[in-house]
């Protein structure tokens, strides 16, 4: 990181260059936080001088910045000097209409949610492996991994869908016990991890609660 | 100082009662617990209190037998703990001067414990900034600052981050250059020195840019680590993420933000009793914030080259 005193406006706000101006005006508040008086990561740091130059700056890069005329003359002057690219800096687009199928959230060529459903829960039932594996008495957090990967469903997906962190996820599937979350959380988690996988909640959680020693 | 096999952690943080024992003592506990054979060694000359952390109230042995050189070697004080693969060397005093390590004791010391072969070395310093204290904390570059979310804690921390910056330049340049560099410092800025030791590192810059250069990589050496402790429901969660950013924006300073750990009114009761916290409250949010901090420094350790004792 550049020292303070050789930072640029868009250093300073920590933005990129063709930032949008909602980002620089984010950018402006939370960097206005840090330094003010009351900050309590910052208390003691400065001086009262130090400090007010700082903000000085701050608001100095704000202001240059969130007006587009004087954005782009001062994009210029780095541009001049070498310490911008031209192609980095911010162009508005916002004249233009956004398409309507952009609005759709889709990651992949996914089929409708009730039809992944469906197959889903025959794909369960069908593979031998997923039998074999549901048919135990006890599951293991690699067990599930494997069955996910059968169903072809990423982890990501379930973190998204579940809201669930996917670290917790992965310790879920890996059963260390040191990395799981309290009992009763894992429960609930298990179940969310179930129900996105069209799986049998119930004999899912006893199973793996089994194997790990908590049931 | 000769590189030894084991990497070094220096524990420390500018006040006292920030939880440097109790992070200590349960980082320790962690890593005993992962199979590391770790050494948890109490510097807090004066004020020492891990023995007590992780259970053991009365040490047989400790570095006040080291120090009044009734034990040659530091092996000799080393006390088994009651965990598997977690020993330590107690700071429990029995002459009430010891305190105040002479300069020579002091080198001793810092070059014992540059010879012992543990997988991982925990030194809990003590509070302030003494030049014992710091010096401790440079035993290795990858030194871990505690403290709370409270601005006389925040404070405190800071002004120990100073204290060892400005003891570093010290170190690197050679006493001549360095009270030439101090005069010459404060003659262009005269009310500013006492607390920018960065102004420092700008006006050697100026005046010999190759000494200016490797003063630069030194401090650039650093490889420092923030654990925010006792963090209430009310704190923010940003604060040790927003510290660590001020220091590496103004100072130049390596240092990142293991994690926050949750003020848990047990661990009260886990010292009381005298024992490992970790061990009685496994499954509470501050025992899985030890974890997860734990988890960041051997992620760190295992992307990192092995880090040389200081000399």
């Amino acid at each position: 990181m550049k020292p303070f005193r050789e930072q640029n406006y868009y250093d300073i706000l920590e933005i990129s260059p063709d930032a949008l101006p909602l980002e620089i005006r984010r950018a402006y508040k939370k960097a206005f936080a840090l330094y003010q008086d009351d900050s309590i990561a910052s208390y003691s740091f400065f001086s009262e001088e130090e400090r007010q130059e700082i903000l000085a700056r701050i608001e100095q890069a704000y202001l240059t910045l969130i007006n587009p005329e004087s954005r782009s003359a001062y994009d210029s002057t780095l541009i001049a000097s070498g310490l911008l690219e031209e192609e980095r800096t911010f162009r508005d687009n916002s004249r233009e209409p956004i398409t309507i199928y952009d609005l759709q959230k889709t990651r992949r060529d996914s089929p409708s949610p009730a039809r992944r459903t469906d197959e889903l829960k025959a794909l369960a039932a069908r593979d031998p492996l997923i039998r074999d594996l549901l048919a135990r008495e006890t599951l293991g957090g690699d067990d599930l991994e494997r069955i996910r990967t059968v169903l072809q469903v990423p982890l990501e997906e379930i973190a998204d869908k579940t809201n669930i962190r996917i670290e917790t996820l992965r310790a879920i599937e890996t059963g260390s016990l040191d990395l799981l979350p309290p009992l009763v959380y894992l429960k609930g988690f298990l179940r969310s991890y179930c129900r996105c996988l069209e799986l049998d909640e119930q004999l899912v959680l006893e199973a793996y609660l089994k194997r790990i020693g908590l049931h | 100082m000769e590189s030894s096999a084991s990497r070094i952690w220096p524990i420390g943080g500018g006040k006292g009662g920030t939880g440097k024992s109790f992070f200590t003592g349960n980082l320790g506990y962690l890593l005993a617990k992962q199979g590391y054979r770790t050494l948890l060694i109490d510097v807090d000359l004066g004020a020492a209190n891990l023995h007590t952390i992780v259970g053991i109230p009365h040490p047989p042995k400790s570095l006040s037998d080291y120090v009044n050189k009734r034990v040659a070697s530091l092996e000799e004080i080393i006390v088994n703990t009651p965990l598997a693969n977690l020993d330590l060397i107690s700071g429990a005093m029995n002459n009430l001067d010891v305190a105040n390590l002479a300069h020579e004791q002091k080198m001793r010391l810092l070059r014992g414990v540059g010879r012992l072969s543990y997988d991982y070395i925990l030194l809990d310093l003590g509070a302030g900034t003494s030049f014992n204290t710091i010096d401790f904390f440079m035993i290795s570059n990858t030194g871990i600052f505690i403290t709370t979310p409270e601005p006389t804690s925040i404070e405190n921390i800071y002004r120990l981050i100073r204290s060892v910056y400005f003891r570093k330049i010290h170190q690197v340049l050679k006493t001549y250059d360095f009270k030439h560099l101090a005069e010459e410092a404060e003659r262009r800025n005269p009310r500013a020195i006492v607390n920018n030791p960065d102004l420092l590192l700008q006006v050697m810059q100026e005046l010999d840019p190759e000494k200016g250069a490797k003063l630069q990589e030194s401090l650039g050496s650093f490889h420092f680590r923030l654990a925010l402790n006792q963090l209430r429901k009310q704190d923010s969660h940003q604060i040790g993420t927003l510290i660590c950013k001020i220091i590496e924006k103004h100072l130049a300073l390596r240092m990142q933000h293991i994690g926050n750990v949750y003020f848990d009114d047990r661990v009260h009761n886990a010292i009381c009793k005298r024992m490992p916290f970790l061990e009685l409250y496994p499954y509470t949010q501050t025992a899985l914030d030890l974890r997860e901090c734990c988890r960041i420094l051997l992620a760190r350790e295992a992307a990192a080259p092995l880090q040389r004792a200081e000399s």
